[in-house]
């Protein structure tokens, strides 16, 4: 029986990213790639559709779809049955489940099941010999990288949020589709869903070519306005450190950059009075360049930005505010 | 109402250094305190037992003898007592084995209505050891939880999930993974801490568990620890110096030279 790579993600791009990542552990030892599904509540068209928008031809041998009992949703518990059920009577060597919601509780409640490991937050994931998989996260919270062997079988992965991109689909052959009755647990219709109530999105900054974020060299939340000009001259998104979202909570939580934020990966990071706390630094790994601004000579982020003014952050973005105007005024480079 | 806070003694990770030339974490000197979430997860558990009649408040803390003054602290935030776990916390990459430990720990306490954990932890940001707990206990596991309430025997949480923010009620016993953005937690006094007397904590040790040490480092072991490796990315370093004036353009110019900006 050849290994197999079970992948469960929670849409289609961070499904296919998944399948990227089991793909070549599989083509590494030899094995197949099963790709889990939840319908009808986690797709909201239908099955063909989603294994073509997340580009699993090529990728994966086999979808299975489970179809989910009526009053049951797309929940760590039925995304862990599900995956449970793929890998009865298998081989299986790992489970790989892109980030998001409820995939830690998926990956967790698999590994006990399963009797395997696992792991989150992973970098990088690779199928070693002997149903065994190393794989690199973050320890200390970004301070080191640390390389692990989880040696409990199968390991069960979920990848660092954002840190797997998709690629593009290598074609190849569409995987065959079964569909099946979900068996759900007992435990997941305990839980009664009362409402649900859409936030709104003010931000992207996972796709941002140019992010502005912000630290606690501002001394209030009114002084944030002085980044407003300096933002729509870059035509950048808003980030910022934690202590603003999470301590002071002067910006929405969505703006946060960092371990347990956003992961960005713009052209230009440009970070205005924040310290450069490894946890923060964890989310700008995949900047092109970082360029900061601190009144502290001190600060860790000059040593973790290509660029770096020591400077007073209420006399250098007016300036550099000013300076762009002109720029742009004089139609962009050499202004 | 029972509630058990599983909480971790930890290095501050903005102290945390990493030594190039051996490789290791460098913790020496580096300040101790309770894993940041751990607070929003007691600061969750003490406001329920202010709001209900007859809700007590127990916290586990990971860490060993060294992490006694963080299980004062924790209880000075106001629980009614700790539990000290002498072993079996040791590594913070292997969630399969810390909940077995914090699993054991919560039976052998007598078991909880409502568990409360922070979403990750401050070393291992791993957010997996309380779902994994959930599953070894069989029940539901709720989170990163930014609002709750409950009654009787029952608990209503509500979920931060991204692009929707879900209400779900579930019946006790529950396990919760609390978000930082959830609350901010009251700071006891050094009084405070000082006042918890040692009735008020007590040691678990592995044998109490039924968890020989020599079992957890070979059949519970999941992971290995190969090494380490600096996770800083490769950066440029440099300083532009001179006043707003002088330092601004030259910056515009490098970041224009870099291709950059638009």
């Amino acid at each position: 029986m050849s290994p197999r790579i079970v992948v469960a993600g929670y849409d289609a791009r961070g499904t296919g990213a998944a399948a990227a990542v089991a793909r070549e552990m599989a083509d590494s030892i030899g094995g197949a790639v099963d790709v889990v599904v939840l319908v009808p509540s986690a797709i909201p068209g239908t099955v063909e559709a989603f294994v073509e928008e997340a580009g699993l031809a090529g990728r994966a041998e086999r979808v299975v779809a489970y179809e989910l009992p009526p009053g049951h949703a797309y929940s760590g518990v039925t995304v862990a049955d599900a995956l449970v059920d793929a890998a009865a009577g298998n081989d299986v060597s790992a489970v790989v489940l892109a980030d998001g919601p409820f995939a830690r509780e998926a990956a967790a409640r698999t590994a006990v099941r399963l009797d395997g490991a696992c792991a989150s937050m992973c970098s990088t994931v690779e199928a070693v010999a002997g149903n065994l998989v190393s794989v690199t996260r973050p320890a200390y919270g970004g301070v080191a990288l640390a390389h692990l062997t989880l040696k409990a079988s199968p390991a069960v992965v979920v990848l660092a949020p954002g840190g797997a991109s998709a690629g593009t689909a290598t074609g190849g052959a569409a995987p065959a589709v079964e569909r099946k009755a979900l068996t759900v647990s007992e435990v997941a219709g305990r839980v009664t869903v009362l409402d649900e109530t859409p936030v709104v999105k003010t931000c992207d900054l996972e796709h941002a070519k140019v992010v502005v974020s912000v630290g606690r060299g501002f001394a209030k939340p009114a002084d944030l306005e002085i980044i407003d000009d300096l933002v729509g001259l870059l035509d950048a998104e808003v980030g910022c450190s934690r202590p603003i979202a999470e301590d002071f909570k002067w910006l929405a939580k969505e703006h946060l950059v960092g371990l347990t934020g956003a992961t960005v990966t713009p052209d230009l990071y440009l970070a205005l009075g924040i310290s450069g706390q490894v946890q923060h630094l964890a989310g700008i790994k995949g900047a092109k360049i970082v360029a900061a601004v601190n009144s502290d000579g001190r600060s860790p982020i000059l040593k973790n930005a290509d660029y770096a003014l020591v400077g007073d952050l209420y006399k250098v973005v007016p300036a550099l505010t000013e300076h762009l105007r002109k720029r742009k005024a004089n139609g962009g480079a050499g202004g | 109402m029972r509630i058990i806070v599983c909480a971790k003694h930890v290095f501050d990770s903005t102290e945390v250094r990493f030594n190039e030339d051996t490789k290791e974490l460098l913790t020496v000197n580096v300040p101790v305190k309770i894993s940041d979430y751990d607070r929003n997860a007691l600061e969750a558990a003490v406001a329920l037992k202010e709001a209900g009649d007859d809700v007590t408040v127990e916290v586990i803390m990971s860490g060993g003898q060294a992490a006694l003054k963080t299980l004062k602290e924790a209880v000075a935030m106001g629980a009614d007592k700790g539990y000290l776990l002498e072993g079996g916390w040791e590594t913070a990459f292997d969630p399969m084995l810390s909940m077995r430990v914090l699993a054991r720990a919560i039976e052998a306490i007598g078991g909880a209505d409502l568990v409360l954990c922070g979403l990750v932890s401050e070393d291992g940001y791993n957010g997996l050891t309380p779902p994994a707990v959930a599953e070894l206990l069989g029940v539901p596991y709720l989170a990163p939880v930014v609002n709750l309430s409950a009654d009787d025997d029952t608990v209503t949480a509500t979920m931060d999930l991204g692009d929707v923010l879900q209400t779900v009620r579930a019946p006790f016993p529950c396990v919760l993974g609390i978000d930082s953005s959830m609350n901010v937690p009251r700071l006891p006094t050094v009084l405070q801490v000082m006042k918890v007397k040692s009735d008020r904590v007590a040691t678990l040790s592995l044998e109490d568990l039924g968890l020989p040490a020599t079992a957890l480092a070979t059949e519970f072991s999941t992971v290995t620890l190969d090494r380490l490796e600096s996770g800083a990315a490769p950066r440029k370093a440099l300083i532009i110096e001179g006043s707003p004036e002088e330092a601004v353009p030259s910056l515009v110019t490098a970041l224009e030279r870099e291709g950059v900006l638009a």
